[in-house]
């Protein structure tokens, strides 16, 4: 039973392996796009190692919502950067580059999201870093891929570009409106998730084979995958598909429509069984036998589509959104409320399932965020810390990886290959920071109650 | 390609040679050793996730109802090719179609002897139809230890409303996740829905928390493929379809947490960038980006601001992070954007990055695409985008391939359909021994 393979699932989480312990991941990676992929990868046990260039590092760390920090921190970096070491190391050096290059020796996956020749720059592209270590999973991420016109024009892209691009804002608006931006960085997410398909996907190959790979990937390309029946539809009839607003043109009945309390509700019913039952919850059970209606290809046709919609938008627009939530379960269709960020945040079943956890990190104190989605019963991800300062791991990864002596690593400081944070918010630690703990190797340890986490 | 190539021209050269998905042919697929049943119902997210199998090789055997998946009625406007809805015939990509009745013991032992041979099951059947049939995690697992039993559902598999029979659905799991909320276009002032029925929360146009779905399950199963590697031990995996959108938000719920703020719309502005947003044009929409305060300076210069908002004065990209300043600024810059059509703006940008007061700096202008638009782009197809692939039975159809391009185990797309249970005498044969009269019995009893 589903019962017994999911008790206590959330209470076990930490007593459980994780799936990708073991594996090293290395990350040069920048705003969104880039440090989510490796955030995933750690979410589910791999060491993911953070290279920043100090003293500014990861440019999304300057990024606010309106002006709001958490504790300083961006509330974009807090979210897409879980799980990772900071090593701060200057790639514009060749002793930083050296580094680099030992670390990669002993990784499995490095991913970047640079523009293309920036690691070649470096000399720590693919060709190099293979020649080290044949096994390496290499990725490369931004907005045209490595090759093709727009890449080598030098094209700049964002998450914003690609969206535009794509076709993907044109057809998420409504009729005859300038379009709108999706709210959140959807072409970069999406495209970093896509991307960790092909790692993963690589890694069974390696798994097999013991080889590595190289794997670029375009967000604005990712995206366009998302669009499905899109593009047979375009090439069939040689037409644009017309923006829907909110209504699925796929699946009919499904809609977004006004309720009386002012609120919006969301409703998809196209199964026979379904239909019927929110025929019945109308009070017009009749609809469901309806020649125009009764069949769901036939419901879809523009001819009919837009009737039933009708229909549904006045029986809506009587009722708070509660009366036709309820009345979904009752009668087996779908329907929720547009939820708004509180009532996100008020969902009992998220938090019960661990989903919205609670992170309890030494730096940034309690939050709720969110945990991967694949709940895995033998091998759970999860969030154990936050994000930290540009640099704030150096000692740990130097030591434990390389076996830097204390005179090494002062001198890589010295030369500016290894750094720390600029004194700025989101680069160095929360005001409230007490200045030793959480690191893990160089503690005050003059100081056993610092060493513990006390003031 | 442009005439004058870049510094890194070999490297791109290098890249192209080795991983143009047009030379994917006789090159190792990734998951060629692998058997996945895929049982999803009425699910684009089970769909979508068995296609990123199955375009690496893995065999996808689509277990369908009798009368076939309803997913393959789900098609814009109705319409068909060749008899299969558009949704459902791209995503039968390289996969094997068998069709197998679930409300008979007859059937339920067949998909047994199915599983007991897979390597990965997946189903998006409301929580407890599994257990019912005794095909639950428990009781397969008896018999196959190493599977990796993969739920996709509306509400996920454990939890206070897990029982919450509610069908999974794209549109309605984007109405929970918080985003569809804080997308739309703002009110104009005065206004109010009655007169601009389009100034409310609105989704995304593609199927995107089912495809968010099916892509976090897609690495959550070569993650636990990984895990069963080094150990031979299976498990189950839950994804709920609202959850797996939500993750791609990256911030409305730290903010509510942090300073009690409900994100709301803010139409083609950004709430975390500027200059960042979408602006009317005289015969579409682009986008306006420069991350810096110096691309922001160079609009305000193509605006003919320069003097009169004394922009040289400026040193600080901050007083622009908020709303007010935005709402307060947005109007000037849409006014000067509407009297120019998309292409002279960008045409615009690219000038002042040469003989510009800040050149080379410019403010990146993206012209808003239709899909037509897209689609006729030569970038994306040099870049192989849009290949269409010629299959047996539907011929020439266009179905966008996942997009990550590799140089040991490319993606590819052998057929992109099958029509309901095409391959029953294969799969039959090939994995139960069923001959030609066993089928025909079978198909007789209603099993097939």
């Amino acid at each position: 039973m589903a019962e017994a393979t999911w008790r206590d699932y959330v209470r076990n989480k930490g007593k459980k392996p994780s799936p990708l312990t073991g594996l090293r991941v290395l990350e040069v990676c920048t705003i969104v796009f880039g440090p989510s992929g490796p955030s995933w990868l750690a979410e589910m046990g791999a060491e993911a190692i953070k290279v920043e260039i100090p003293p500014l590092g990861d440019l999304e760390r300057d990024l606010s919502c309106s002006g709001f920090r958490f504790k300083e921190q961006s509330p974009l970096f807090l979210h897409d950067n879980i799980n990772k070491y900071y090593l701060g190391l200057d790639l514009h050096k060749p002793e930083g580059q050296e580094i680099f290059c030992q670390l990669a020796a002993k990784a499995d996956i490095i991913e970047n999201n640079l523009r293309p020749g920036v690691m070649e720059r470096f000399n720590v592209d693919y060709h190099k870093i293979a020649k080290i270590n044949p096994g390496i999973i290499y990725l490369e991420k931004n907005g045209f891929g490595q090759w093709g016109p727009y890449a080598e024009e030098n094209r700049p892209s964002n998450d914003g570009a690609s969206q535009a691009f794509s076709g993907l804002a044109w057809l998420s608006t409504f009729p005859g409106q300038t379009p709108v931006k999706q709210m959140i960085y959807l072409s970069d997410m999406y495209g970093a998730l896509l991307a960790e398909v092909a790692v993963l996907s690589a890694l069974h190959h390696r798994d097999r084979t013991g080889k590595g790979q190289y794997i670029e990937i375009s967000q604005t390309e990712s995206i366009m995958r998302t669009m499905s029946w899109i593009w047979p539809y375009l090439d069939i009839t040689r037409q644009n598909p017309a923006p829907a607003g909110n209504r699925d043109v796929s699946v009919c009945p499904a809609d977004t429509f006004c309720c009386a309390d002012g609120s919006m509700v969301s409703l998809a019913a196209a199964a026979p069984v379904e239909f019927a039952g929110l025929c019945e919850a109308m009070g017009h059970p009749e609809l469901a036998r309806d020649e125009r209606f009764a069949d769901h290809l036939t419901r879809l046709k523009e001819e009919n589509a837009p009737i039933l919609l009708g229909i549904i938008a006045e029986w809506v627009a009587q009722r708070p959104a509660q009366e036709i939530e309820n009345l979904a379960r009752e009668h087996g269709f779908a329907a929720s409320r547009v939820r708004d960020a509180s009532q996100v945040m008020a969902d009992q079943h998220i938090r019960q399932r661990g989903f919205m956890t609670q992170v309890d990190d030494a730096m940034y104190g309690q939050y709720r965020d969110h945990e991967f989605p694949v709940m895995m019963s033998a091998t759970p991800p999860q969030k154990k810390w936050a994000a930290r300062p540009v640099g704030f791991d150096n000692e740990y990864v130097m030591k434990k990886l390389l076996n830097t002596s204390d005179k090494e690593l002062k001198a890589l400081y010295g030369i500016g290959a290894l750094g720390k944070w600029a004194d700025r918010p989101g680069r160095r630690p929360p005001p409230d920071w007490d200045g030793n703990s959480d690191l893990i190797l160089s503690r005050d340890q003059a100081s056993p109650q610092a060493a513990r986490g006390e003031k | 390609m442009s005439a004058k190539r870049p510094k890194w021209a070999e490297w791109a050269d290098w890249v192209r040679e080795n991983d143009d998905p047009r030379m994917a042919g006789p090159k190792p697929e990734a998951l060629d050793d692998l058997v996945v049943l895929d049982l999803s119902s009425q699910s684009y997210a089970g769909a979508y996730c068995s296609s990123m199998l199955a375009e690496f090789g893995a065999e996808v055997i689509r277990v369908e109802p009798p009368q076939g998946d309803f997913l393959r009625t789900c098609t814009p406007y109705g319409l068909l090719h060749q008899g299969e809805g558009l949704n459902y015939l791209t995503e039968g990509r390289n996969k094997y179609h068998v069709t197998l009745d679930l409300n008979l013991e007859e059937g339920r032992d067949i998909l047994r002897g199915l599983a007991a041979q897979a390597d990965v099951l997946l189903e998006t059947f409301p929580l407890g139809t599994m257990d019912t049939w005794g095909l639950g995690y428990e009781e397969l697992k008896k018999t196959n230890p190493g599977l990796i039993f993969a739920s996709i559902t509306a509400h996920g598999q454990f939890g206070p409303e897990a029982n919450d029979p509610m069908p999974d659905y794209d549109n309605v799991a984007q109405a929970k996740s918080g985003i569809q909320y804080a997308t739309g276009a703002m009110l104009p002032p005065e206004e109010d829905v009655a007169t601009c029925p389009w100034a409310v929360s609105t989704k995304a146009g593609p199927w995107i928390a089912w495809c968010s779905a099916g892509t976090f399950m897609a690495t959550g199963i070569l993650a636990a493929l990984h895990w069963r590697c080094r150990t031979g031990q299976g498990q189950a995996l839950d994804v709920a379809t609202t959850e797996a959108y939500m993750r791609l938000d990256n911030y409305t719920h730290i903010w509510f947490q942090g300073g009690g703020h409900v994100t709301e719309r803010v139409g083609g502005l950004d709430n975390a960038l500027w200059l960042y947003c979408f602006a009317p044009t005289s015969d579409g929409g682009v986008f306006l980006g420069g991350l810096r305060l110096e691309m922001w300076q160079a609009f305000c210069d193509m605006m003919g601001k320069w003097d009169e908002w004394e922009v040289g004065e400026w040193d600080s990209l901050s007083p622009f992070l908020n709303q007010e300043a935005q709402l307060k600024y947005f109007p000037e810059v849409a006014k000067f954007t509407r009297q120019h059509t998309s292409e002279e703006l960008v045409r615009m940008a690219v000038d002042y990055s040469q003989s510009g007061r800040l050149a080379p700096i410019t403010t990146v202008i993206a012209p808003i695409l239709s899909p037509k638009e897209a689609m006729e782009d030569t970038n994306w197809n040099e870049r192989g985008v849009f290949a269409p692939t010629q299959d047996p039975i539907y011929g020439r159809v266009v179905a966008v391939q996942a997009q990550h391009k590799m140089t040991e185990t490319p993606i590819r797309t052998k057929w992109v359909c099958r029509p309901v249970g095409y391959d029953n005498a294969f799969v039959y044969r090939k994995y139960l021994g069923y001959g030609p009269a066993h089928l025909s019995q079978l198909r007789e009893q209603g099993v097939l």
